[in-house]
C-alpha cells in the first residue's frame, strides 16, 4: 500500500509540475502554426515551406524592435485531407495560437477551411492552388497569397495550342486539385478552340501501375498528355510511358513543379511543360534577400517552388500581429485591410474572398536537368524541338 | 479490339502477373513451413530494392559502368542482404511468438513493415521522394503495330520464369527441398526424423526474402521508378494472391498472382467507363472466390481435425 | 490464494484514481521532454508495480468489485472532462478514445467471444460514418435515428460477407476481409457521389434543436462544444461496455467461447455454429458502425484515407494490445493507440516509427496483451 501510495504523490507532483511549466513560461510569447505535408511523397514542398516560415519568424525573433517572441508550431498534414482536418482541428482549437500559415496541397487546404472558421482561426494559404479555396465561400478566416490555377490554366493551354498541338489526353488525380485543373484546362482550351481533350483518366493518388491507363491512351495517339497532379504519380506516369514507347509531349502543373520530379527522371525529365503562377525565386523582388538568408541558415531542403509563399505568409502573420497584438478577432480584421503590401513577392492584395491576385504566371520547361523559363530555352528559340512541336 | 493493342495488354498483365506470381511465392514458402503470414514481405522487397539502388550509386562512383556488371552485382547484394534480414526477421520476431496465436505474429510483422518503410523514408537520403532507378537492361524496342515489345520486359519475364522454376526444382528435387516439405507437412515428425527444424525454418525466411530482393529489383527496373511505399501495395495483392491461389502451394501462388494481374487488366478493358474501378472489381472476385472455394483455387490438403 | 472473502475494494478505487492523474497530466503536458518523462514514468511504474505484486490486488478487487469500480470509471471520466471543458483538443482525443473502444467493443464481441476475424473494422465504421454524412445533409431525419441506421447499415454490408466469412477459416477467412477492406477504400476513392478523395462534410449533431456545434456558456464558465458530444459518447460507451458484458456473461457468451475453442467440439453438443457466428458478426459490425456514425458527426468531415486497412490494422492491434477478450484491457490499449501518437506529435516525423516498436516490444514481451482475459467467471465474486 505504501508503494501506491508513494506513486500516488508522484502522480499528483507530475500533475502540480505540468501547471508550474504552464504557467511559467514568458508572458511576451506568442505562438503562430504551420501546416504542410512533412511526410509523404511530396515532403520536400513541405519542408520547403516549413523552413521558409521558420526563416520568417527567426529572423522577426532576431530583430530587436519585435514586440513579441514566437514560437512556430508545426504540424504535417501528409497531403491526406483527413488527417489535415485532424490537424487544422488541433491547431485551431489551440486558443494560444494566434494565425498560421497552412497547406500546400489543394485537397488538404479545401477540406479544412470550414474547421478554421468554425473556430474563428485566421490563416493564410502559402501553396495550395484551387480557387475553390478561398472562392467557396466567403471566410474572413481565409487568405492566399499564392495564385489560383485558373491562371496557370490559361497559360498553360495557350502555350500548347500555339505549339500547334491538336489532341491532349488527360490524366489527373481525383482529389479536388487534380478534379479543379481538369475542368479549368478543359475550360481554357475550349476557350481557344483549337486543341480537343480526346480522353480523360481520373486516378488515384497512390496508384503504382498506370500501364492499363497508358495502353488506351497510346490507342487514343494523343499530341499530348496533360498531367493534374502531384510529383509522386506525376514521376510514374512519365517512366512508364516510356515504358510503353509514348512519344507525346507530358504537360504538367504547378504540383510537379520541384526538385524531386527531376531527381525522380533523370534524363527522362527532358522536355516536360509545367506552369506556375508567381515568378521564380531568383526573379522575385525579394527572392535574392530570401536565398541568401535561406541558404545562410544552411536548411536540410531547398525552399522549393512554394518556399517564398510561405515565407511571405508567415511574414504578413507577424507583422499583422506586431500591428494589432496577439487576438485572433483583430488579427482577422487587419488581414481583411491588406493592399498594395510589399512583400518578398511582390505586391500583396486580398480581395474580397482573401485571394491575393498574382497576375505572372511561369512557363517552365524542363531542360538539361532544370525547371528552366520557357522564353529562355532553347525550346523556344527553336534550337531543341518537343515531339511534333510545329 | 486491335490485335496489337490486346497484345500490349496482355504483356503488361503478363509483366504484373509475374511481380505478384514473386510474393505471393514467398508468402506461400512462409506459410508452408510456420502456418504463419509474415507481413513485412512487401515491405522487405522494398528494402531489396533501395538496397539495390544503394549499390548501384556506389558502384556508379566507383567508376564502373558495366550495365551487366553492375546488374549482377546489385542482385547479389540485394539478395543476400535481404535473405539475412529475413533470417534475422525468422530468429527475432517470429519464432519466439510461435506459442501465441497465429493473429499475433501477423501483426508483429506488419508493425515491422511499418519500421521498414518508415525506416527508408527517414534514414534513407531523402527517402520520401521518389527514386529513379536505372534502367539497365537493353531498351531496344519492336513496335508490332500499336504493340511496343520490348527487350528488357521480356529478359524480365525470362528471368522470372527461371527463378521460378530454379524455386520449384529446389524444392522437389533437393535434399533441401525434401527437408523444407517435410517441416511444411508435419512439424514433430520431421524433427523426430533428424531434421533441424530452427535451420530449415531460416534457410526458408532466407529464401523467400531473397525472393523478394529479386521482385524488388524487378519492380525497380520494370518500373524505373521505387518510393518508399511500394511494399504496402504489393504486399497485400501478393497476399491475396497466395490465398486465392490455395496456401502452402507455390502453383496456387503463381496462379494467384497471374490471376489477380489479369483481374485488374481485364478490368481496364472490360470496364471502359470506369476504369478507375478495376481494384474494386479485382478485389470483389477475390471474395466471390473464397465463397466458392474457401480454402483457395489449389486446395490445401488438410484434413479435418476432430 | 484460495480466500473466500472478497478482495478490497481500495486498491481498486486507488489504481483507477492514479490512471486518471496520470492521463490529465499526461494530456495536460504540451513539452516534449516532459511529455516524455511521463511517458517512462508511466512505463516504469506499471512494470515497477506488476514486479512487487501490486497488481494481483488490483485484478483481485477490480473482478469483485466489477460494478462499483465501472461507477468510479465513469466518474473519473466525468472528472477528466471537467479538467478539460475549455480545451477543444483534448475532448476531441477523449471522445476519440471512448469512440475507438466502442468499435473494439464491437470486433470484441466477433473475434474475442465468437473467434471470427475481422480486418475490416474501419470499413464498417467509415460505412457508419458516410451513412452520417449522406443522411445529415440530405434528410431530416433526426440525429439519433442516423447513429441507429448507421449501425444497421454496417451489419448489412457485413451481411455480404457472410457466405465466405462462414466458409473459410484461419487466414482464409482473414483475406476476405482484408479484401473488403482495400475494395471498400478504393471504392469511396473512386465514387464521385460519396465526394471521391475528397470526402464529405458531416453536419454536427442536433437532438430537439440542441445544436452540439455551438460552445455552452452556463454563467461564467463557458463549455468546449466538444463537451456535448463527449456526453453522447460517454453515454453510449457506458451502453455498449455494459452490453458487451452482459453478452459475455450470459449463455450466448458462453456459446460463443464454446464455439471460438472447439468448432467441432461445439457442433457435437448441438450449437449452431452458422447461427452463432452469423449473430456475432453482426452484433460486432452494428456497434461499429454506431461508433462510425457518431464519430463522423464529431469529426465533421469523412474521407476514405480515414477508413483504410491500415486503420482497420490499428483497430486489431488495440485489440491485442489490450488482451483478446477483455473490455477493460481494450479501453486501456485504445488509450494508448489514441494519446501516445498524438502526444508524441512534435517529433513528428519518428512516431510512426516509435509507435511500430512500441508495438512489437509489446507483443514480444506480453504476447497475451496487457489485460489478458481473465478465466470465465460465471457472475461476480464466483471463484473457480
Amino acid at each position: 500500500m505504501t508503494n501506491t501510495a508513494q506513486r500516488t504523490a508522484v502522480a499528483i507532483a507530475a500533475v502540480i509540475f505540468t501547471f508550474a511549466a504552464v504557467s511559467a513560461e514568458a508572458k511576451d510569447k506568442v505562438k503562430v502554426g504551420f501546416i504542410g505535408p512533412l511526410t509523404g511523397g511530396v515532403s520536400v514542398n513541405g519542408l520547403g515551406g516549413r523552413n521558409s516560415a521558420d526563416l520568417a519568424v527567426r529572423l522577426r525573433n532576431a530583430n530587436p524592435n519585435a514586440k513579441y517572441e514566437y514560437e512556430l508550431v508545426v504540424l504535417d498534414d501528409e497531403c491526406k485531407p483527413n488527417v489535415a482536418v485532424q490537424v487544422a482541428t488541433k491547431m485551431a482549437a489551440d486558443k494560444d495560437i494566434i494565425a498560421g500559415a497552412t497547406h500546400y496541397c489543394s485537397a488538404t487546404a479545401i477540406a479544412t477551411v470550414d474547421v478554421y472558421h468554425k473556430f474563428g482561426f485566421p490563416v493564410i494559404v502559402w501553396g495550395a492552388v484551387l480557387p475553390d479555396i478561398t472562392y467557396r465561400n466567403k471566410y474572413a478566416e481565409v487568405h492566399r497569397v499564392n495564385g489560383t490555377m485558373i491562371n496557370q490554366n490559361d497559360a498553360n493551354a495557350e502555350l500548347i495550342s500555339r505549339l500547334g498541338y491538336k489532341s491532349v489526353a488527360v490524366i489527373h488525380d481525383t482529389t479536388d486539385y487534380g478534379k479543379g485543373h481538369l475542368e479549368y484546362f478543359s475550360k481554357a482550351l475550349d476557350k481557344i478552340g483549337k486543341t480537343k481533350i480526346v480522353g480523360t483518366f481520373g486516378v488515384t493518388a497512390d496508384q503504382q501501375d498506370f500501364t492499363s491507363e497508358l495502353t488506351k491512351i497510346k490507342a487514343l495517339n494523343p499530341d499530348v498528355i496533360y498531367f493534374g497532379g502531384l510529383t509522386p504519380i506525376g514521376v510514374r506516369i512519365r517512366s512508364q510511358m516510356d515504358k510503353l514507347g509514348i512519344k507525346a509531349v507530358f504537360d504538367g502543373t504547378s504540383g510537379i513543379v520541384s526538385d524531386a520530379y527531376i531527381q525522380g527522371l533523370g534524363p527522362l525529365a527532358e522536355g516536360t511543360l509545367a506552369f506556375r503562377e508567381g515568378a521564380p525565386a531568383e526573379k522575385l523582388p525579394g527572392g535574392k534577400f530570401f536565398m541568401d538568408k535561406y541558404n545562410a541558415q544552411k536548411y536540410d531542403n531547398p525552399p522549393e517552388a512554394y518556399g517564398a509563399f510561405a515565407y511571405a505568409a508567415m511574414d504578413m502573420i507577424l507583422d499583422t500581429i506586431e500591428q494589432v497584438g496577439p487576438d485572433r478577432k483583430k488579427v482577422i480584421a487587419a488581414l481583411g485591410d491588406v493592399k498594395n503590401r510589399d512583400s518578398i513577392v511582390g505586391k500583396i492584395t486580398f480581395d474580397d474572398h482573401g485571394q491575393n491576385t498574382v497576375p505572372v504566371v511561369t512557363k517552365y520547361v524542363v531542360q538539361d536537368g532544370k525547371f528552366v523559363e520557357w522564353f529562355e530555352s532553347e525550346y523556344e528559340s527553336g534550337k531543341r524541338k518537343l515531339p511534333g512541336q510545329k | 479490339m486491335d490485335a496489337g493493342l490486346f497484345a500490349q495488354y496482355v504483356m503488361n498483365g503478363l509483366m504484373l502477373g509475374m511481380m505478384y506470381a514473386l510474393v505471393a511465392v514467398g508468402f506461400t514458402l512462409f506459410f508452408g513451413v510456420l502456418d504463419i503470414i509474415k507481413f513485412s514481405h512487401g515491405d522487405v522487397l522494398m528494402v531489396g530494392a533501395f538496397t539495390a539502388l544503394a549499390t548501384y550509386i556506389g558502384l556508379h562512383a566507383l567508376g564502373i559502368d558495366s550495365n551487366w556488371l553492375n546488374l549482377v552485382v546489385m542482385l547479389v547484394l540485394a539478395t543476400l542482404a535481404m535473405a539475412l534480414l529475413g533470417m534475422a526477421i525468422a530468429r527475432y520476431l517470429v519464432m519466439p511468438l510461435r506459442s501465441a496465436p497465429a493473429l499475433n505474429t501477423l501483426l508483429i510483422t506488419l508493425m515491422l513493415g511499418t519500421v521498414l518503410r518508415e525506416s527508408v523514408r527517414l534514414f534513407y537520403p531523402q527517402g520520401a521522394n521518389p527514386k529513379p532507378f536505372p534502367a539497365l537492361l537493353p531498351r531496344s524496342a519492336i513496335d508490332i503495330g500499336e504493340f511496343n515489345l520490348r527487350l528488357d520486359n521480356v529478359l524480365m519475364l525470362c528471368a522470372g520464369v527461371l527463378v521460378i522454376v530454379g524455386l520449384q526444382f529446389l524444392l522437389n528435387r533437393t535434399k533441401l527441398g525434401l527437408a523444407i516439405r517435410a517441416v511444411a507437412q508435419d512439424e514433430e515428425t520431421a524433427r523426430i526424423m533428424g531434421i533441424n527444424f530452427t535451420a530449415i525454418v531460416l534457410i526458408t525466411f532466407a529464401m523467400g526474402s531473397g525472393l523478394a530482393a529479386f521482385a524488388g529489383v524487378m519492380n525497380g527496373l520494370y518500373y524505373n521508378e521505387i518510393n518508399f511505399g511500394i511494399g504496402l501495395y504489393l504486399g497485400v495483392i501478393g497476399f491475396s494472391a497466395a490465398i486465392i491461389g490455395g496456401l502452402g502451394s507455390i502453383y496456387g501462388a503463381i496462379l494467384g498472382g497471374f490471376l489477380f494481374a489479369g483481374l485488374q487488366t481485364a478490368g481496364t478493358v472490360m470496364l471502359p467507363f470506369a476504369s478507375a474501378y478495376k481494384d474494386v472489381f479485382a478485389f470483389a472476385v477475390v471474395i466471390a472466390i473464397m465463397a466458392w472455394r474457401p480454402t483457395g483455387l489449389i486446395r490445401e490438403k488438410i484434413s479435418e481435425r476432430v | 490464494m484460495a480466500k473466500n472473502a472478497p478482495a478490497s475494494l481500495w486498491p481498486g478505487v486507488i489504481a483507477l484514481a492514479i490512471a486518471t492523474a496520470y492521463l490529465i497530466a499526461l494530456l495536460a503536458a504540451e513539452q516534449q521532454a516532459l511529455i516524455i518523462a511521463l511517458l517512462v514514468t508511466g512505463i516504469a511504474s506499471v512494470i515497477a508495480a506488476a514486479w512487487l505484486g501490486l497488481l494481483v490486488s488490483v485484478t483481485g478487487s477490480f473482478a469483485d468489485h466489477e460494478h462499483a469500480l465501472d461507477g468510479c470509471a465513469i466518474i473519473a471520466a466525468l472528472a477528466m472532462a471537467a479538467f478539460f471543458h475549455e480545451n477543444h483538443f483534448v475532448l476531441l482525443l477523449v471522445i476519440t478514445i471512448l469512440l475507438y473502444s466502442v468499435a473494439t467493443l464491437g470486433l470484441n464481441v466477433q473475434f474475442g467471444y465468437a473467434g471470427v476475424l475481422n480486418f475490416a473494422g474501419a470499413s464498417f465504421f467509415g460505412i457508419g460514418a458516410y451513412t452520417s454524412a449522406v443522411l445529415t445533409a440530405q434528410t431530416a431525419l433526426p440525429h439519433l435515428l442516423v447513429l441507429l441506421i448507421g449501425g444497421f447499415l454496417a451489419a448489412l454490408t457485413g451481411s455480404l460477407l457472410l457466405l465466405p466469412v462462414l466458409r473459410t477459416r484461419g487466414h482464409y477467412a482473414a483475406v476476405v476481409t482484408i479484401a473488403f477492406a482495400l475494395l471498400f477504400k478504393t471504392f469511396l476513392e473512386v465514387n464521385d457521389v460519396l465526394g471521391g478523395p475528397q470526402g464529405l462534410q458531416v453536419k454536427g449533431m442536433n437532438i430537439l434543436g440542441w445544436s452540439f456545434n455551438d460552445n455552452i456558456e452556463i454563467g461564467s464558465i463557458s463549455l468546449s462544444f466538444y463537451m456535448n458530444y463527449f456526453v453522447v459518447s460517454l453515454l453510449l460507451f457506458v451502453g455498449v461496455f455494459v452490453l458487451v458484458r452482459r453478452l459475455e456473461r450470459s449463455w450466448v457468451g458462453l456459446n460463443l467461447d464454446a464455439l471460438r475453442l472447439d468448432e467441432t467440439a461445439a457442433n457435437c453438443f448441438g450449437l449452431d455454429i452458422v447461427h452463432w457466428k452469423i449473430t456475432a458478426f453482426l452484433i460486432g459490425n452494428f456497434i461499429i458502425g454506431i461508433a462510425g456514425a457518431l464519430f463522423g458527426m464529431v469529426g465533421g468531415f469523412v474521407a476514405p484515407n480515414n477508413y483504410t486497412f491500415a486503420d482497420s490494422l490499428i483497430l486489431v492491434s488495440i485489440l491485442l494490445l489490450g488482451g483478446i477478450g477483455n473490455p477493460w484491457g481494450l479501453v486501456v490499449a485504445t488509450i494508448i493507440v489514441v494519446v501516445v501518437p498524438e502526444k508524441l506529435q512534435t517529433i513528428q516525423e519518428y512516431r510512426f516509427l516509435l509507435y511500430a516498436l512500441m508495438v512489437i516490444a509489446v507483443l514480444l514481451f506480453r504476447p497475451e496483451g496487457l489485460l489478458p482475459r481473465p478465466v470465465r467467471r460465471y457472475f461476480p465474486g464466483w471463484r473457480p
